[in-house]
């Protein structure tokens, strides 16, 4: 397949977000606080003010003047009293150059009384939160729920397996960095972002600005990966704050090192897990989790409440009772990374289950089959499953496990491991059909983030949907003043919701046309001189179907639309906090084979399979290059990737050499299958594929080092020299 | 920040294009360079380039193998017949980064930059090479040891360029390194072992250590033989994991620097010495 895009950006031609110009434009930068914690005691600008070719430089003061709206916000825009993290912008310059933008930023003088900042979760408990703490002010969340009688389940167990895992910050690292430029005039709030979500940006943005959502307007553009990191309102206000406070354009782009102290991603977190079995059969499960949710504000997570399923899995397991806390430190707010801390979760159970099932003396993959969940079956909160591929992609795995076993040489070890996923259609969408006599116009907000699934997935579902030729179908992306509502790019959502409201209103379309047309069913097809209606009464070019308002001016018009409806969850099953309910059920399955290092704790993945639920393929290319992708992802989370913080709350590895993502030279040999029969809550039983893929692979390479060595490690990534402690543990 | 580079096409001309501003630095393939002056560890607004300088030769001489400072390493671990005569030395390049950096990262570059991280260094110790140099005074020449000053400290006298650096025509020597991602990444400990013409015993040098690399004489005290045994090597790999400074840092602990040492000291010597591998 050649992608739509790949011409454009072969040749360099398209332009993201640090591409933006527009005459006149300043460009931007932030002032970055000092300390990670303490009172704000003076940000002086005069300096700043004085760099030559600045033009505006604001702080929480001059925002009182320039705009009071922005005043009192729950989301400041600068901080007034207190400064919640390293490098949090305290104030903002503009200038003719970036580099002029930059000097002025470096030059302001911010006083902080500093205070020693909480670097990590088990700087605030280092003993499990007892009672009560819940309402610690140290708590942003806190999420606890469960059925069954749990502490007779594990008086009665035979076998109580208890562990506790460890996993690390993980950045997004995508290669474009943030960037937006802003224009304000006549009222109108401007910008233009790289963004995954263009109205959750303008809602967001209102928010903190205090000004009505129809004044502000987003446009996107093409996106240089986003990878969860680019949801959400995050320099687009700073941008339009500073045009307004300046009257100019102004673009401002992070620097690399930026996006990496600045930037919203998955933080640490420990994880205990208690199972309780009854010969080989689990009948209990207990899980603690502590994240940390960095300075994110009460009701601001989500990672909590969501990802603690995936620690009781899919699987019966009986009696379960989970509590979760999010925990506030002096780091930036918590953000999403491609299946927001559900990679952790699936480590930490599937390296328990595995570690539990070799105690057993079972073998892993069947010990999960015993007790994957099957269609029917009820979650931990009370939900239905529904069509689930996970029992299907186990034997698979299970069968390819054995294919491989005899070759697996001295030294290397085999692991499984099962994750499991919901396509976000809970957030919903809206689009636009067009149809005209030459081509069916498909109009929406959002802009190509890199997997392909706006450019190439919607246009393949129209396609599908209409039985239209691809090349007849236009995709057109335009800003939130005249695009229809959706919620973004993110949560394996955009073709399963978005595709939905194209079927949707195709089938609008295809009413209106067989009413006019003398009755149904119709269907469009290439004709010989543009589109044609095709039915009972005949073939008729579209063309004269239409009004003649509707010739003349923008064709026929159908919107479609899709907010998903998840089954719901057992409102009694719930004590506190906020959970969320699956819309659908999505299994991913990984199999590795490593090699270990047994002096050095180095690790190589030597060959891998990847086996995913797909419900449907709608663009086969598409599919195989979210899961070739996930995995790699996946690969760094398991052996390379951290964030690596000081007890004083700073970053120490900001850059792309101490950050190590994987290169092509650590990436084994993939095999891929995708299965479908399980269909799901997209166009055609699809399911959404963006996230799933990336779920199992830290846990798969993990099995296959315990595999291998015989030791566990339980603490993530697996980099040498953790292995290398596993290995000699007494 | 303005930036001005000269790309001067004699020695000369590049030794006068140092003098002439106090700020001046030479850059050759910019790899360490153009990072430092991002981050601010360098300030210069004057960059003066070798890459017209004839110094980017790798060949054979009566002496041994002559190794000019700005050739690619690239070009260097190609030269036909440098691996069969310092497999060790080969091995050391060839770990630099990626095959994509060292079609621009010199030899130069590396021992100007001096870093305590550096792969070539400890290879370049225990071969006891010869630099070679050429400044305003005119040429000379020192053994690296002497001029490796300290952390990113290399003793250059003013508007002084390193010229290349002079092998032995062989010797048996190998590298061995580990890194938490194989490429494109800072060895969090090398151990390089060479036997030069005439040596008495093995030369063993280390990287990763502060605050520069070095050589460790009293592990090489226990291997005199051409093939140690397994007890003198399994002597020398506690000696060395001992000798040393080691840092505990955002790649690694001291501890596990150590534990690497003692690893790597034992497989670069069963590679070099086709002797035990205990
Ligand atoms: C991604 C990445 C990975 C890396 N991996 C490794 C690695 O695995 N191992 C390793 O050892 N290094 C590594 N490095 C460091 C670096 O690339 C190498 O050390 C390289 O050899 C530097 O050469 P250069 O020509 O690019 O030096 P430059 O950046 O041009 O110069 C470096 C310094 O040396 C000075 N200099 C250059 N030439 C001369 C000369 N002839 N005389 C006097 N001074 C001179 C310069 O003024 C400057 O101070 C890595 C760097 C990067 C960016």
């Amino acid at each position: 397949m050649t992608r739509p895009d790949a011409a454009g950006k072969l040749r360099g031609a398209v332009t993201f977000g640090t591409d933006l110009e527009r005459p006149g434009m300043l460009w931007g930068a932030l002032v970055p606080s000092p300390a990670a914690a303490g009172r704000l005691r003076a940000v002086d600008l005069g300096p700043a003010r004085r760099t030559p070719g600045v033009v505006a430089a604001i702080g929480a003061e001059e925002l009182r003047q320039l705009l009071p709206s922005a005043l009192g916000r729950e989301r400041p825009l600068f901080p007034v009293e207190e400064v919640a993290y390293r490098g949090q912008p305290v104030a903002a310059v503009a200038a003719s150059t970036r580099a002029a933008a930059r000097a002025a930023a470096r030059a302001a003088r911010v006083t902080i009384e500093e205070r020693r900042p909480v670097a990590d979760v088990e700087d605030r408990y280092p003993e499990w939160p007892g009672p009560g703490a819940a309402s610690d002010p140290g708590v942003i969340a806190h999420v606890r729920a469960g059925h069954g009688n749990v502490a007779s389940a594990f008086a009665r167990a035979t076998l109580v397996h208890s562990e506790t895992y460890r996993t690390s910050g993980v950045c997004q690292v995508a290669l474009e960095p943030h960037a937006c430029v802003a224009e304000v005039s006549d009222g109108v709030w401007r910008v233009t972002s790289s963004t995954q979500t263009p109205f959750g940006v303008r809602d967001d943005t209102a928010e903190i600005l205090g000004l009505p959502a129809e004044t502000i307007v987003v446009d996107g553009t093409w996106v240089g990966g986003g990878f969860g990191g680019k949801g959400a309102a995050f320099l687009e206000p700073y941008a339009l704050a500073l045009a307004r406070a300046s009257g100019r354009p102004v673009e401002l782009a992070l620097s690399y090192r930026e996006e990496f102290r600045l930037g919203r991603s998955t933080l640490a977190a420990v994880i205990r897990l208690d199972t309780a079995v009854i010969d080989r059969t689990i009948v209990g499960r207990r899980v603690r989790l502590l994240l940390d949710t960095g300075s994110s504000l009460p009701g601001r997570d989500f990672a909590t409440g969501y990802s603690i399923g995936f620690l009781v899995g899919p699987y019966r397991c009986g009696a379960v009772e989970v509590e979760g806390f999010g925990v506030r430190t002096n780091k930036p707010p918590f953000g999403p990374h491609r299946a927001p801390f559900a990679p952790q979760c699936v480590f930490a159970l599937e390296s328990h289950l595995d570690g539990l099932a070799r105690r057993l003396g079972v073998d892993p993959l069947e010990f999960r089959l015993a007790h994957v969940w099957r269609e029917g079956d009820e979650t931990f909160l009370g939900q239905k499953v529904g069509p689930f591929g996970g029992e299907r992609a186990l034997r698979a795995a299970a069968e390819r496990a054995r294919a491989w076993r005899p070759s697996v040489a001295e030294g290397h070890g085999l692991g499984a491991a099962l994750g499991f996923w919901s396509t976000g259609t809970g957030a919903g969408g809206e689009v636009r059909l067009r149809l005209d006599g030459r081509a069916l116009r498909l109009e929406q907000v959002e802009r190509e983030i890199g997997s392909g699934s706006v450019i190439a997935g919607l246009t393949a579902v129209a396609a599908r949907a209409t039985g239209l030729p691809a090349r007849l179908v236009r995709l057109v992306a335009s800003d939130t003043a005249t695009a229809p509502v959706d919620s973004g790019v993110f949560g394996s959502r955009t073709v399963a919701a978005l595709g939905r409201a194209i079927v949707q209103a195709n089938e609008k379309l295809l009413a209106t046309l067989a009413r006019r047309a003398g009755g149904g069913p119709v269907r469009l097809e290439e004709g010989a001189d543009g589109i044609d209606v095709v039915g009972p009464a005949g073939r008729r070019p579209v063309a004269e179907l239409l009004t003649p308002e509707e010739r003349d001016g923008g064709g026929l018009v159908a919107e479609g639309r899709h907010y998903g409806n998840a089954p719901p969850i057992d409102p009694s099953r719930v004590e506190d906090g906020t959970f969320y309910p699956y819309t659908d059920f999505t299994a991913s399955v990984d199999l590795a084979e490593v090699e270990v290092d047994p002096e050095t704790g180095s690790v190589r993945v030597v060959r891998a399979a990847a086996f995913q639920d797909v419900g449907a393929v709608i663009s086969e290319p598409l599919v195989r290059a979210q899961v070739e992708g996930g995995f790699v992802m996946g690969l760094g989370e398991a052996l390379t990737e951290e964030t690596l913080w000081s007890p004083d709350a700073t970053l120490l590895n900001p850059s792309l050499l101490d950050y190590r993502i994987p290169t092509l030279l650590d990436v084994p040999p993939l095999e891929i299958t995708l299965l479908e029969g399980a269909p799901g809550a997209g166009p055609f039983g699809a399911k959404g594929v963006g996230e799933p893929p990336i779920l199992a692979v830290p846990a798969a390479v993990a099995n296959a080092v315990a595999d291998a060595t015989g030791r566990r490690v339980r603490d993530l990534p697996l980099t040498p020299e953790r292995v290398s402690r596993a290995l000699i543990r007494p | 920040m303005p930036l001005t580079l000269e790309r001067p096409d004699g020695v000369d001309a590049a030794i006068a294009a140092l003098l002439s501003a106090p700020d001046a630095v030479p850059i050759a393939g910019g790899t360490d360079l153009l990072l430092d002056l991002e981050a601010g560890r360098v300030r210069s607004e004057h960059l003066v380039s070798l890459a017209g300088l004839p110094w980017a030769r790798v060949e054979r001489t009566g002496e041994g193998w002559s190794i000019g400072s700005t050739a690619p390493l690239r070009r260097v671990e190609r030269s036909e017949g440098l691996a069969a005569d310092h497999p060790g030395f080969v091995e050391a390049v060839r770990s630099v980064g990626s095959a994509a950096l060292r079609h621009r990262a010199t030899l130069g570059g590396n021992l100007g930059r001096a870093s305590p991280a550096s792969d070539l260094l400890p290879i370049l110790l225990a071969l006891d090479a010869d630099v070679t140099l050429v400044g305003p005074a005119g040429p000379r020449r020192a053994k690296l040891d002497e001029l490796l000053r300290g952390s990113r400290d290399l003793a250059l006298g003013r508007g002084e360029l390193i010229e290349g650096v002079a092998l032995p025509p062989r010797a048996p020597s190998a590298y061995a390194w580990q890194r938490v991602r194989p490429a494109n990444d800072i060895s969090q400990v090398g151990v390089a072992i060479a036997r030069p013409p005439g040596a008495d015993r093995w030369a063993v040098a280390l990287g990763g250590v502060l605050p520069r690399p070095c050589r460790v004489p009293a592990a090489e005290e226990a291997l005199t033989a051409p093939t140690p045994s397994e007890e003198e090597v399994r002597r020398a790999a506690r000696i060395a994991s001992t000798a040393a400074r080691f840092a505990s840092d955002r790649r690694a602990t001291a501890e596990y620097r150590r534990r690497l040492v003692d690893v790597l000291l034992r497989r670069a010597l069963a590679r070099a010495s086709g002797g035990a591998r205990p």
